[in-house]
C-alpha cells in the first residue's frame, strides 16, 4: 500500500509536468473505484461512464492546484461528488428515480442478494447512499469524507447512521437472518 | 438496548482508535445488548458488501483530447527533435570544415573570355580559308570554260 502511494506520487509529479501517459496510468488505477462510486450514486451506466470521463479531464486540468498529493484519493473523490451532484440537481425536475430491480426473497443467491443490496441503496436519499458509499466500498475515514462533501465529521456521521439503520430495515425483508 | 456510551457503527467501519477499541470490547463482553447491536451492524455492513462492483464499460483514456495535445513549443522538448538538432548541426559543421577552397569568379570570366576569342578566331580562320579555297576553285573552273 505504501508502495502504491509512493508510485501514485510519482505519477502525479509527472503529469503535471505535462506527462500524458503517466497521467493515463494514474487513471487506469482509479477509475474502476470512481466509476463504480459514481454508478451507485446516479444509477446509470452511461451516466457514470459521462461522469467519470468528466471527473478525470477536471483532475487533470486542476492539477496544479493539488495542494497535498498524498490526498489524492480524496481530492478525486472531491470532484467526483461535486460532478455527480451537479447531474443529480439538473435530473430532480425531471423526477427521476432510482431503477427498481425485481422482487427478492429469503435464500438469496450472490446475484440476487447484490441485487437486492442495490435496491436497497436506491431507497436511500443521494447524500446517505453517497455516505455509504464513501465509507462501506471506497474505505474513507470520516475525515476524508468530510472533506470530499465539503461538510463536518458530525453531518458525515449522522447521514451514514441514519443510511445503516435504513439499510438494516429494508435489508431485514430480503435476508431473515438480518 | 445497546448502551448509547458505545458507538457500534463507529467500532464495526474502524474509527475508533486502538484505546476506544479495547474499551469498547471488554464492555460487549460483559453486556448482552452490545453484542447484538454489533452483530447487527456487521451483518447490515457485510450484506453491504454483496454488491458486485462493475467493470469499467470502456477505457478512460484521454491521449486524442485536444486538451492532451501538446503546445507548439513542446515539440522542441522531444528528444527525436534534439536528435535531430544535433545531426543537423554536425552535417553543417562537416560542410563548413571540409567546404573547397574560395572560387575567383573574375578570373573564370576572365578565362572564359579568353576561350571565346579564341574560338571565334579559330572559326574565323577557318571562314577565311573555306572563302579562299572556293574563290581559287570558282575562278579555276572559270578558266577551263574559257579554254
Amino acid at each position: 500500500m505504501i508502495f502504491r502511494e509512493v508510485e501514485d506520487r510519482d505519477l502525479i509529479a509527472k503529469a503535471r509536468k505535462g506527462d500524458v501517459e503517466a497521467y493515463n496510468l494514474l487513471v487506469s488505477r482509479w477509475e474502476k473505484r470512481v466509476f463504480n462510486y459514481l454508478l451507485r450514486l446516479v444509477s446509470n451506466r452511461e451516466d457514470a461512464m459521462d461522469v467519470s470521463q468528466e471527473v478525470f479531464l477536471k483532475a487533470y486540468q486542476s492539477l496544479p492546484k493539488l495542494d497535498d498529493v498524498e490526498r489524492f484519493g480524496a481530492w478525486l473523490f472531491r470532484i467526483a461528488h461535486n460532478e455527480a451532484f451537479s447531474l443529480l440537481r439538473r435530473r430532480k425536475p425531471e423526477g427521476e428515480m432510482p431503477v427498481e430491480r425485481g422482487n427478492q426473497g429469503r435464500g438469496l443467491l450472490p446475484i440476487e442478494l447484490s441485487l437486492a443490496v442495490e435496491k436497497a441503496l436506491g431507497r436511500l436519499t443521494d447524500e446517505q447512499r453517497e455516505a455509504v458509499l464513501l465509507k462501506v466500498y471506497q474505505g474513507f475515514k470520516f475525515e476524508e469524507m468530510a472533506e470530499i462533501l465539503s461538510c463536518p465529521v458530525s453531518t458525515v456521521k449522522s447521514r451514514l447512521y441514519t443510511a445503516l439503520d435504513l439499510l438494516k430495515a429494508t435489508l431485514c425483508e430480503v435476508n431473515h437472518e438480518l | 438496548m445497546s448502551c448509547e456510551k458505545y458507538d457500534w457503527k463507529a467500532y464495526a467501519l474502524g474509527e475508533l482508535a486502538a484505546n476506544e477499541r479495547r474499551e469498547a470490547e471488554g464492555h460487549a463482553a460483559t453486556c448482552e445488548g452490545c453484542r447484538g447491536e454489533l452483530a447487527h451492524v456487521r451483518l447490515t455492513i457485510d450484506t453491504l458488501s454483496a454488491l458486485r462492483e462493475e467493470e469499467v464499460p470502456r477505457r478512460i483514456a484521454f491521449v486524442s483530447d485536444k486538451v492532451f495535445e501538446p503546445r507548439w513549443w513542446d515539440v522542441f522538448l522531444r528528444p527525436s527533435f534534439a536528435a535531430a538538432l544535433v545531426l543537423a548541426a554536425a552535417i553543417l559543421m562537416h560542410g563548413y570544415l571540409t567546404r573547397p577552397p574560395a572560387v575567383d569568379s573574375a578570373a573564370i570570366q576572365a578565362q572564359v573570355n579568353q576561350a571565346v576569342t579564341r574560338a571565334v578566331a579559330n572559326v574565323e580562320r577557318q571562314n577565311a580559308d573555306l572563302e579562299g579555297q572556293v574563290t581559287l576553285l570558282y575562278a579555276t573552273q572559270t578558266g577551263i570554260r574559257r579554254q
